[in-house]
């Protein structure tokens, strides 16, 4: 990655101060692994809870950095076809069709098989040339000229193969296609891989990040991410908000709501206009928050025990 | 100042964090950039580097703070006493000087100068310095605390120093007396000193280093003999195993996109387009994983193991999720259910309840069994069955067993009991046996982790 501007990642708190003009506060240690990130050239894995903004410190970075944000999205089942590169089958068919004509001539008038087969080798490799070559994501962040922000969302969805394949891209930002060769890097983009801890990730691939565990913020940070975020809320109601959803994180549920998802709360409590956290007004929206029958079920006869912690 | 980082590091694989050589050097850059100066951010950055999950951040950061606790003293003192030509130290010692007596004389050994100098930073500098050269972190035991800190002890020269003791005392001079017994609380503070240093030294090479021999131990050991009060580390340790069985094993085996040409379906699926390959069919091996069928023995005589074959069951199931979980004394239940939708303490809790501690009958149990559930083995089963054959001289129903055989794929029997006592008193192993794949004595974690990986790995 060709930093444009050296002086933006001088040190980590620059980074801080320059995120939270774009509307992401985040922690010493999130500022920290982006400024050691960007200066050792290291990817970093970002492990959390959903809904902590894992993905959205990849976005903002790009948009500080001023550079392109690649994303690429994993799921079972993806292979290097649908991630690195792909040779455009179509294409190579319909010209082989065009060019059926151009061959014939080419060929004619040759002694023997031996003769053919010469001919044929001194077109090289057209069909597997740059030309029909399509590329995917990882590829697209290796030719950035400039470097881009590259984000691999969600690696523990992908398979254990696709991991292996990723350590050569990931610890000398190079990969090797077979029919043209090893692809370096133009400039080394900055990786950024998340994961929801569905399943434990290989050593190797640990080994080869810096790994940031991004956790659910304490009260203080969420105040101010929810200022930042929903800047005409109510002070008083911000700081109830942010406190009931944290005395909901304390409580055994199947999932407990996210920074996101108090965002999406106060935003609905300001469009309906609510001043004062009531019974009320939570009971109807607290499907905002919980996303499962259960939890809401757990959560609604102790609704009134927990407004009295929050209100007094 | 790279020693210290390099001890920190080993204090922290002691702690049973994983960390390699690029990692180390990764941290060391990571000091580089960041510098010692703003402790949390230091602390911060090497976290991201040296710890990499949750568990391993937590003990990072505990044993940040215990190690930085006392470098730092060493660290900032040494680095103040070099730059500021210890000018105010100068003045402390002048002022101790009169205080003991004016030109009264001064120590001849070398400790003795060092107590009487009055600088703390010096003596924590000598006391690390001493702490290194026995070797320290090699400490393994907590009964070695007193021998480390009496070698290191004479390493700083304390023989001399009781020498010139001694000969103080002999002398008839005030001020030698006076000088003797300002030494002598030097020399008693710095015991104190040093023996709080081995302590803490203790703390975070050692401690872990008694841990993992404990559970190297408890791997090894039989299951009947283990005692009760390591019941909740060995279920601890089987979980472990089984994990790491899980991550071994638990590969998704797919070779769609390679494998050998089929040229025959290639041709066939190509014919629609003039016969130009355009898409290329691949032959492929699919790797099916066994159907397992595991059936345990939770009777009064296995009753001391039988948690630990359920417990491993339990997390078994992780690895082969199409595992299918009986138990039995005399009557056998199939407990899948219990194991799919409840969390490990109350399954097993639930079935020791209901089935354990009962008399056994193999006869009841196998009946059942091909009642249950011999309609669904087939070739592509594997039935495991962990007890130790003790019938109460009934005659066992082998011919179930045959049947069973006969219709798997793979027949394993691992017995708790030493192959010695097989067929002793009321076993019936030998009738079970010709009608067994494999049978297999398995009374440690680390076996029953042997024979499972080799179950899985050829599968």
């Amino acid at each position: 990655m060709i930093i444009k501007h050296g002086e933006k990642i001088a040190s980590p708190s620059i980074i801080q101060q320059a995120f939270e003009k774009f509307g992401y506060i985040c922690s010493d240690a999130i500022a920290t692994a982006v400024y050691l990130s960007c200066q050792l050239q290291k990817p970093i894995l970002v492990e959390g809870p959903p809904g902590v903004g894992k993905t959205e410190l990849a976005k903002v970075t790009a948009k500080y950095l001023g550079a392109p944000l690649i994303r690429m999205q994993c799921y079972e089942g993806l292979d290097e076809a649908k991630a690195l590169y792909e040779w455009k089958y179509g294409k190579q068919l319909l010209y082989t069709q065009l060019l059926k004509d151009q061959l014939g001539d080419v060929m004619r008038g040759a002694r023997g098989l031996d003769e053919s087969v010469e001919r044929l080798h001194t077109f090289g490799d057209i069909f597997y040339s740059e030309q029909f070559l399509q590329e995917r994501p990882l590829l697209q962040a290796l030719r950035e000229p400039e470097g881009a922000i590259l984000l691999i969302d969600e690696i523990d969805k992908s398979d254990q193969e696709f991991e292996a394949f990723l350590l050569e891209l990931l610890s000398d930002y190079q990969v090797s296609i077979p029919e043209i060769g090893t692809v370096k890097a133009r400039s080394k983009p900055i990786v950024f891989l998340t994961s929801n801890n569905t399943r434990e990730l290989g050593d190797a691939l640990k080994r080869r990040c810096l790994h940031l565990h991004i956790p659910f913020p304490e009260p203080a940070l969420e105040n101010n991410i929810i200022a930042a975020q929903v800047p005409e809320m109510d002070e008083e109601l911000r700081r109830q908000l942010v406190e009931f959803v944290h005395e909901l994180r304390q409580m055994a549920l199947k999932k407990v709501p996210a920074i996101s998802e108090s965002i999406d709360w106060a935003r609905a409590l300001l469009l309906l206009n609510v001043s004062q956290l009531d019974q009320k007004w939570v009971g109807d929206t607290l499907n905002l928050l919980l996303k499962y029958q259960d939890d809401v079920e757990i959560v609604e006869p102790e609704l009134r025990k927990l407004l009295n912690s929050v209100n007094k | 100042m790279q020693k210290i980082y390099a001890d920190f590091i080993h204090a922290l694989r002691q702690q049973g964090l994983p960390i390699s050589p690029a990692e180390t050097l990764d941290a060391l850059r990571v000091v580089e950039l960041l510098g010692p100066k703003n402790r949390e951010q230091l602390k911060q950055g090497m976290g991201l580097v040296l710890a990499k999950n949750v568990n391993d951040k937590l003990s990072y950061e505990h044993l940040f703070e215990q190690f930085f606790q006392f470098a730092e003293t060493v660290e900032g003192d040494s680095a103040e006493s070099q730059s500021v030509a210890s000018e105010p130290y100068a003045d402390q010692a002048s002022k101790a000087d009169e205080d003991g007596g004016e030109a009264g004389p001064s120590p001849q050994s070398e400790l003795g100068q060092l107590l009487m100098s009055n600088r703390a930073g010096a003596t924590e500098v000598a006391i690390a310095a001493a702490g290194d050269a026995e070797d320290i972190q090699n400490m393994q035991l907590f009964t070695q605390k007193p021998l480390y800190a009496f070698r290191m002890m004479n390493r700083m020269g304390n023989e001399a120093l009781n020498q010139e003791l001694s000969e103080l005392d002999a002398s008839n001079e005030l001020a030698d007396r006076r000088l003797a017994a300002g030494l002598r609380r030097a020399q008693a503070a710095l015991q104190e000193q040093l023996r709080d240093y081995v302590e803490q030294q203790y703390l975070l090479y050692a401690q872990a280093k008694g841990e993992q021999l404990r559970e190297n131990n408890l791997q090894a050991i039989k299951l009947t003999n283990v005692d009760y009060q390591y019941i909740e580390q060995m279920s601890r340790l089987v979980r472990k195993s089984a994990k790491r069985l899980a991550s071994l094993h638990s590969r998704r085996r797919k070779t769609k996109k390679r494998g050998l040409l089929d040229v025959r379906k290639t041709i066939a699926a190509n014919a629609a387009y003039d016969g130009i390959l355009f898409h290329t069919r691949w032959k492929s091996t699919r790797i099916e994983k066994p159907r397992v069928m595991v059936i345990c023995d939770v009777s009064g005589s296995v009753s001391r193991v039988a948690r630990f074959l359920l417990l491993f069951l339990y997390s078994l199931q992780d690895v082969l999720p199409r595992t299918r979980s009986f138990v039995f004394s005399s009557d056998m239940a199939e407990v899948t259910d219990q194991f799919e939708s409840l969390d490990i303490e109350q399954a097993l809790a639930e079935v020791m309840a209901k089935w354990a501690n009962q008399s056994t009958s193999y006869d009841k149990a196998l009946a059942d069994f091909s009642e249950l559930a011999l309609k669904d083995v087939d070739q592509k089963t594997t039935v495991i069955m962990l007890g130790d054959a003790r019938n109460n001289n009934g005659p066992g129903r082998p011919d179930i067993w045959q049947k069973v055989y006969r219709q798997a794929g793979r027949v394993l029997w691992l017995n708790p009991e030493h192959i010695n006592s097989w067929d002793s008193g009321d076993s019936i192993m030998a009738s079970y046996r010709p009608y067994c794949s494999q049978v297999h004595s398995c009374n440690s974690l680390r076996e029953l982790e042997r024979i499972l990986g080799n179950l899985l790995k050829h599968s």
